[in-house]
């Protein structure tokens, strides 16, 4: 693979690899794998999904490397398919119950004051101490699995995979601002949520 | 927007943390927070939770995955 070190970039790789040169094609595999991986992880919640969708994901983008345009980054094109390859399997699964987080939303009195107290609305900033983390990850990914797919996505490219809000736009195809609105809403669901986990009422 | 409560200060709070507010607002919000417990206490959590659910969901590749990747990238490839 020594035609195809570190040096190039992927947009590099990525003409190679169009042009044929499997070392290429093969780099970026090697390059993104962990990172695709982890990302079908969070958005499928399962480690079968996940390497399914890891398998589409690279073969998607085998097949697709003639018409990539590099107009865009290679990385935001990866990574549009990588979401929709993970969010078609987890679809391609039985149903799951998917029941609202929206009961963990913050309330407020009719003046739009708090109405927990700061102790409760703080509890969820700590729940990692008082959970084992297996047991948190468990609750942590069903609870991404319960959003609405529009939230989740937004939600774990942007904090999860700690993408800048103007890529995870790219990658969505959405404008800033509607990105921003989606995780908003997601962190105040998943805030809620952690605030549960560690004892306090919705 | 120099009257504040809890619920608009929530609100706005994505588009603070980004930067995205014009500057009498921010600085609307943050006079609220710290004169509000509560707020500073939902800000604090709010904050908190994209990395407790970062560090909780934290991945790496499983061994074998990588073989067996590339194994079936080849055999598709033909």
């Amino acid at each position: 693979m020594e035609v195809s070190g570190p040096a190039l970039t992927d947009e590099q790789l990525a003409a190679r690899a169009a042009a044929g040169d499997q070392p290429a094609f093969e780099a970026i595999v090697l390059r993104y794998q962990a990172r695709v991986y982890r990302l079908a992880w969070r958005l499928t919640g399962n480690e079968g999904d996940a390497a399914d969708a890891v398998q589409e994901t690279f073969l998607r983008v085998y097949r697709g490397m003639a018409s990539f345009r590099a107009a865009s980054r290679f990385s935001t094109w990866l990574f549009r398919v990588a979401t929709n390859s993970a969010l078609m399997q987890r679809r391609a699964r039985a149903r799951r119950r998917s029941d609202s987080l929206e009961q963990f939303l913050p309330c407020f009195d009719a003046e739009g004051r708090h109405t927990g107290t700061p102790e409760e609305l703080q509890a969820a900033a700590r729940v990692d101490e008082r959970l084992d983390r297996r047991r948190l990850a468990e609750k942590a990914l069903a609870a991404i699995g319960r959003l609405p797919r529009a939230y989740r996505e937004a939600f774990v490219l942007r904090d999860l995979e700690e993408m800048t809000t103007a890529e995870v736009a790219e990658v969505l195809g959405l404008e800033p601002a509607a990105v921003r609105q989606r995780v908003h809403r997601a962190r105040l669901m998943l805030r809620g949520f952690l605030g549960a986990l560690a004892g306090v009422r919705p | 927007m120099s009257d504040v409560s809890c619920a608009s200060g929530v609100a706005l709070l994505m588009d603070y943390l980004e930067g995205v507010l014009p500057a009498e607002t921010s600085a609307a919000l943050e006079a609220h927070v710290a004169g509000c417990p509560r707020c500073t206490a939902f800000v604090a959590s709010y904050r908190e939770t994209p990395r407790i659910l970062r560090e909780a969901t934290a991945a790496d590749l499983p061994a074998g995955l990588q073989q067996s990747l590339l194994a079936f990238l080849r055999a598709r490839r033909g």
